[in-house]
């Protein structure tokens, strides 16, 4: 059974290889078993792409300035569709002094709604990888973004705090696309880039958030220009993140390509690899304890982010007597923060690995968490200006960081159930989102500013239990690893997700592959003293 | 990395031209003014028990003159703030529209009326509810400010507790037809865009399939 997995180019050290479901192991069908073929025939297929590609006609290299179909062309697509996703998901929160009035809303609604707008994704979220598996990851995309466009535009119809709720809610859904953007990504681009991509992705996308604070009031300003009253203008402002879904949506459908060889709809298949159980790969994610840490430190750090991006543009706005234009403006920051934060966490952690193993990985996720939250309580005791800007902004860099580098030990959890536990852990991002804002700012108990600091230290304790994720091969960030002969090694762990029975039969051929490529998290140390496999060959690394 | 430094470091200039500018004003505190120097009353279009004006439609006929008993700072009026302010049952749960002591802090009155230079006459105006005028209860208060623009004095249409002689408005909704229509079109023209290509793909790889 040929096993096409971009391991065998030596995907050492890489971050997000294989972050979603479309590996091999798993679910449903698998079109890699085309390519593999016209790939041993010819040389030729590869040539006809524009960026050099490996024998799944993956991408080798990474060009942010090119849009060659249908590599880069897929990454820009998919970043910009994501980053759409979160102009319309937080597009409210900057216009909330108006809304508020228009609606008559408390503290308590605005709280409420809130926690609604992130609550949606996290069924979506789960929800997507099976999508992209069933359709492609381009009607995964079209469908999260025109599937929620209709919500987008009903804001025109809200009247009270109930109908408001609800269109925020399910605005939410398309959260969605951070799913099929990392998943169409890992199908573009080969393993040892994959997490540099996966993280310029991840935070391009991000940085929506940031991008909506500004561009609301602006569009809202111009719309008042021409006449119409506030109550009615704001309404009307949500046209335009609307017509962006739309349009990407079009764009996705039309320029993009399921895989590198073609649609996922029109390629043959020429033969069906065995489909892994979705009851198997379900029960080995949830039966790791792992996820679950993962799951809450992500609430922390991603879902700190997604609270802040609904709540910071009003903090500004009513703490320090601002307008809506510079309270955007300071929000924005936040949120842009992730065009190179998110990235450098991925990368920091990639360093760390190189030398210290994956107890590297783990100390600077706990070290960039903790640190990210430690200015969040800064931020709700700045009681001037600068110092709260000067706050938030380190805040942003830390957590925004953090989130890139969990992303750098996710991968390594489970082999079989790689996909479900990134979909596991982004929801548990939207999750955390939820759990902050109905503790801390939906109800008149704590004034915004106690919320910040309340949830920073919320997040530093929440942000310990890192200390427990440990492998018996690598160790974690205080006990050394295992001894013994056995569990030492990286095929005993991934092996142990499968039974005799499976093993038998071969199925558990990739995660081996897998396990022997894994051992670069060992560090430095270990590897030099290690006489490298040949199938591992040289330690070149992202 | 470095056009994220400039926007980093003029955010920090403008935010502290702006704390300068906002620290002048720490001292002034509302119980320092002058209570009841300007009597104020107020008289909506309609009246009645649960009557609930409406706003962009409604009127107030609102009149201030000099209370009865005098002021000791009348030298120092120069002109009438006329504001529209919160009652008590409109700011519970709303912390955006509290009552502070520090009046650059306070939110009570955000909505200007009118600003009148004073005159020792009575003075009044008939004013029409603005449309961005949310839901809610109200009071009118009157500030008298000085050459320099600091409120010295005040008077309001109801009492202390803020109990009496309130009056209920009712926003406008902020809907529209053309905009409903307009929204429904574009909702509709998305699902129906996504399932024409989704339906003309799978048409197209049948056909492939079955070449």
């Amino acid at each position: 059974m040929a096993h096409n997995h971009s391991n065998e180019d030596g995907s050492i050290g890489t971050s997000l290889h294989g972050v979603t479901a479309r590996e091999q192991v798993f679910s449903f069908s698998v079109q890699e078993d085309v390519p593999s073929s016209q790939a041993v025939r010819t040389n030729d297929p590869t040539a006809k792409f524009a960026l050099p590609v490996d024998s799944e006609h993956r991408a080798k290299v990474f060009k942010p300035l090119s849009f060659a179909k249908p590599h880069m062309r897929a990454f820009h697509l998919g970043w910009i569709s994501f980053f759409t996703c979160f102009i319309s998901t937080f597009a409210a929160a900057p216009l909330v002094p108006v809304i508020r009035d228009n609606l008559d809303l408390t503290k308590t609604d605005i709280g409420n709604a809130g926690v609604a707008s992130v609550s949606g994704a996290i069924f979506s979220r789960l929800a997507m990888g099976a999508v992209c598996d069933l359709l492609g990851a381009r009607y995964g995309t079209a469908f999260s973004l025109m599937l929620t466009a209709p919500a987008v535009f009903s804001m025109s119809f809200v009247a009270d705090a109930g109908s408001y709720l609800a269109v925020r809610f399910m605005i939410g859904f398309c959260l969605a696309t951070f799913v099929s953007c990392q998943y169409w990504t890992s199908v573009m681009f080969t393993g040892k880039i994959i997490g540099l991509v996966n993280g310029c992705a991840g935070g391009w996308g991000d940085m929506g958030g940031g991008v909506t604070q500004l561009l609301m009031p602006m569009v809202f300003h111009v719309i008042k220009l021409t006449g119409a009253t506030p109550f009615t203008a704001w309404r009307f402002a949500f046209f335009i993140p609307g017509i962006l879904q739309i349009v990407m949506g079009i764009l996705v459908l039309t320029l993009g390509q399921d895989l590198p060889d073609g649609n996922l709809s029109t390629l043959q298949k020429s033969g069906q690899v065995s489909k892994d159980k979705f009851s198997k790969v379900f029960w080995f994610a949830v039966k790791n304890y792992r996820t679950w840490i993962l799951f809450m430190l992500y609430g922390f750090s991603m879902g700190v982010e997604l609270t802040i991006n609904n709540v910071i543009s009003g903090y500004f706005y009513d703490r320090f007597n601002l307008t809506l234009h510079t309270a955007g403006i300071i929000a924005a920051s936040f949120g842009m923060a992730n065009f190179f934060a998110r990235p450098f966490g991925g990368y920091a952690s990639d360093v760390a690995a190189r030398l210290f193993g994956m107890r590297g990985r783990l100390w600077i996720l706990w070290i960039l968490q903790t640190v990210g939250a430690l200015f969040c309580i800064w931020l709700g005791r700045a009681s001037s200006l600068p110092i709260a800007i000067l706050a938030m902004m380190l805040f942003s860099m830390g957590t925004q960081a953090a989130c890139g580098a969990l992303f750098g030990v996710a991968p390594f959890v489970s082999r079989r159930s790689l996909g479900l536990i990134s979909g596991l852990t982004g929801a548990g991002g939207n999750f955390g989102s939820g759990v902050t804002q109905l503790l801390f700012f939906s109800s008149s108990r704590f004034s915004t500013a106690e919320g910040l600091s309340l949830m920073g230290v919320m997040a530093v304790v929440c942000s310990l239990p890192v200390a427990f994720i440990h492998f018996p091969q690598w160790g974690s960030m205080f006990l050394r690893p295992s001894q013994d002969g056995e569990k030492s090694k990286e095929e005993h762990y991934y092996g142990a997700e499968w039974t005799e029975e499976e093993k038998s039969l071969g199925l558990h051929e990739g995660s081996i592959k897998f396990a022997e490529n894994s051992r670069s998290e060992r560090g430095r140390k270990a590897m030099l003293a290690d006489i490298p496999t040949p199938e591992t060959g040289s330690l070149a690394h992202v | 990395m470095a056009i994220h430094k400039i926007l980093f470091a003029s955010l920090l200039i403008f935010s502290l031209i702006q704390s300068i500018h906002g620290a002048e004003k720490k001292e002034r505190l509302f119980k320092d003014l002058e209570k009841g120097s300007l009597e104020v009353t107020t008289k909506p279009s309609r009246e009645g028990p649960d009557v609930v004006l409406d706003a962009g439609k409604d009127k107030i006929s609102i009149t201030w003159k000099l209370s009865s008993t005098g002021s000791t700072k009348e030298a120092e009026f120069k002109t009438i703030k006329v504001k529209l302010c919160y009652a008590p049952p409109s700011q519970v749960d709303r912390p955006w529209r509290k009552t502070h002591d520090e009046l650059f802090k306070d939110k009570t009155c955000p909505h200007k009326i009118v600003a009148k230079p004073y005159d020792k006459t009575t003075q009044s105006i008939d004013w029409t509810l603005e449309r961005d005028i949310p839901t809610g209860t109200y009071f009118v208060r009157a500030y008298a400010v000085d050459a320099s623009g600091h409120e010295v004095a005040y008077g309001q249409s109801t009492d202390d507790a803020k109990k009496l002689n309130l009056f209920n408005v009712q926003a406008i909704s902020g809907r529209h037809a053309s905009l409903d229509i307009a929204s429904i079109c574009f909702s509709v023209f998305s699902v129906v865009a996504l399932v024409v290509f989704f339906v003309n793909e799978k048409r197209k790889a049948k056909i492939e399939q079955s070449k």
